[in-house]
């Protein structure tokens, strides 16, 4: 047999031809009751339907809570879970912690120091001291 | 990698009439004799093929008490989970799928036997299209790739894990256990039973199969085997469904992938099919210079060249350092003539010399021509006609 095989699986790109979404769920947590949740209850009364309009690609679930603050939990593909509370905040403050739930990819935090990363190889190459012409000092 | 006609497959996958037919098409056959909606004319020809099986009918008049009597959910079900519609948004799928498709096909056979409400046969053409598409794709991109690496990429590209691994990016979560009450946006399948066996081979065409020891070689596994070169499993699978009534995780969420591609290539058509083929499967990445592996390069070159009527390949060192030390490193280019086929380095002479001989062969198998088509785009209307790719003599024997 002169050359074989090897068994691989290719990798993903999301992005690069389709992309999906990395938030699959919303849950929404209120109280009827309680202060906190008042702008959480005019938020999902007023402005969540149009959001869920607007983003088809996530399940939203909203469901009581009796007497503990509000909270949005997303659900997220590779499995993890981000809870916001939002006890006092105003409807317009729960749309940008709504976004930025739906905006992350799931991933812990961390800070990345390079600008680019890249699973494509260098286009230049590395350099290499054994080749081109000797250069005299 | 046989010319293949998908229209005809599409229309025998939805009315299941049987044709005698090759190998890829067992799978047909296998959902062709559960039908009980065809002609009597077919019907007939089905007889012969197996024989009928009968399947207690899906209830619809009250479906409340009869939700949990069903072996997957109620067709009128699919319109009310908002799982189902988020993956339908989320995978950017054409609006002309309707969410029930959506929902059969995640259904496995395992979990509902009857081939109307399971994905079985969405699942049949989807996989003769994901295997046509990558292989063509495969064979004009790379015109020169050995018949080992294409099946490698082929399994790269729409193998079992691949597929596996794309339903669980799209978010796509199973039931723990399949059912009518089940919500239809969970993939539903019958676990296999702890224990069972899963690499149990199946019936072959292949003469003396039962000689373990005996080469397979390659024209062979071309006749014989499926499109990643190895034995089928697909009638043992079959088999074992019957006796144990499950499949494993990775057959469940495979078979889904594929019958999702068949049933955007039913209801949206076949541009769409493709696209969605373009922009899930090959816009992956995959490396194909490392799917060889060379038992014995520098022989292979010598032959190569021989065949192509290049100048016999020689072996010099193009530059070195230390080579009394405790690292040496060694520069060796192949050269054919006045031509560099190919350098590498390493810490001795022969791992340089095996090394560029390495990367002389991989610089002739990963030839790829500019502006490639691939047969399939003439398909399209107002294409332009179709110019021959390049066809090559195949890889060396040695």
């Amino acid at each position: 047999m002169p050359v074989q095989g090897i068994k691989a699986v290719t990798t993903a790109r999301n992005g690069v031809g389709a992309f999906i979404l990395q938030c699959k769920r919303l849950d929404f947590h209120y109280c009827d009751w309680a202060g906190s949740s008042r702008g959480m209850v005019a938020f999902l009364k007023h402005k969540l339907p149009a959001i869920a309009k607007e983003n088809p690609q996530i399940e939203i679930r909203v469901s009581p809570r009796p007497h503990r603050h509000p909270v949005i939990k997303g659900q997220y593909i590779n499995g993890r879970e981000k809870a916001i509370c939002v006890r006092n905040l105003e409807p317009e403050q729960i749309v940008n912690k709504v976004s930025l739930l739906k905006e992350a990819s799931g991933e812990k935090l961390k800070r990345i120091k390079k600008p680019v990363s890249s699973i494509n190889e260098s286009v230049r190459g590395i350099w290499s001291p054994f080749h081109g012409e000797y250069k005299g000092i | 990698m046989k010319r293949l006609q998908l229209l005809r497959w599409s229309s025998s996958a939805l009315s299941a009439r049987a044709r005698a037919g090759v190998r890829l098409q067992q799978n047909i056959y296998r959902g062709a004799r559960y039908q009980t909606t065809v002609s009597p004319a077919a019907q007939s020809e089905n007889d012969q093929l197996a024989d009928e099986q009968t399947f207690p009918p899906h209830f619809s008049s009250n479906p409340q008490q009869s939700k949990y009597a069903l072996p997957s959910p109620p067709v009128e079900a699919a319109r009310e989970s908002a799982k189902l519609a988020a993956l339908h948004a989320r995978l950017y799928l054409p609006s002309r799928l309707p969410l029930e498709t959506l929902a059969r096909s995640l259904v496995d056979a395992s979990a509902d036997p009857n081939p109307n409400f399971n994905n079985e046969s969405l699942a049949t053409l989807g996989h003769d299209l994901l295997t046509y598409y990558t292989s063509e794709h495969l064979l004009c991109t790379y015109p020169r790739l050995p018949l080992t690496v294409i099946f490698a990429a082929m399994y790269a590209y729409v193998g079992p894990k691949t597929l596996t691994a794309m339903a669980r990016e799209w978010g796509v979560d199973w039931a723990a256990a399949p059912g009518g009450e089940v919500d239809p946006g969970l993939l539903q399948f019958q676990r296999l039973l702890p224990g069972t066996e899963l690499n149990s081979e199946g019936a072959t065409m292949r003469p003396n199969a039962h000689q373990k020891s005996w080469r397979k070689s390659v024209t062979s596994r071309i006749v014989y085997d499926n499109e990643y070169g190895e034995q089928s499993t697909t009638q043992s699978l079959a088999d074992a469904q019957g006796a144990q009534g499950g499949v494993s995780f990775e057959r469940a969420n495979a078979t889904f992938v594929r019958a999702l591609m068949g049933s955007i290539y039913l209801h949206a058509g076949r541009p769409a099919a493709k696209r969605f083929f373009e922009q899930h499967f090959l816009s992956r990445h995959l490396n194909i210079s490392e799917l060889f592996n060379f038992s014995q390069p520098a022989r292979d070159l010598s032959r190569l060249c021989a065949r192509e009527n290049f100048e016999p390949p020689v072996a010099k060192i193009i530059s070195e350092t230390g080579r009394k030390s405790r690292h040496p490193v060694f520069i060796v280019g192949i050269f054919s003539g006045k031509d560099k086929l190919g350098e590498g380095s390493g810490a001795s002479l022969l791992e340089a010399r095996s090394r560029a001989a390495v990367a002389a062969l991989k610089g002739w198998y990963l030839y790829s021509p500019l502006n490639v088509r691939v047969p399939s785009s003439t398909e399209e209307e107002g294409a332009a006609p179709w110019k021959p790719v390049h066809v090559d003599l195949g890889e060396v024997i040695v």
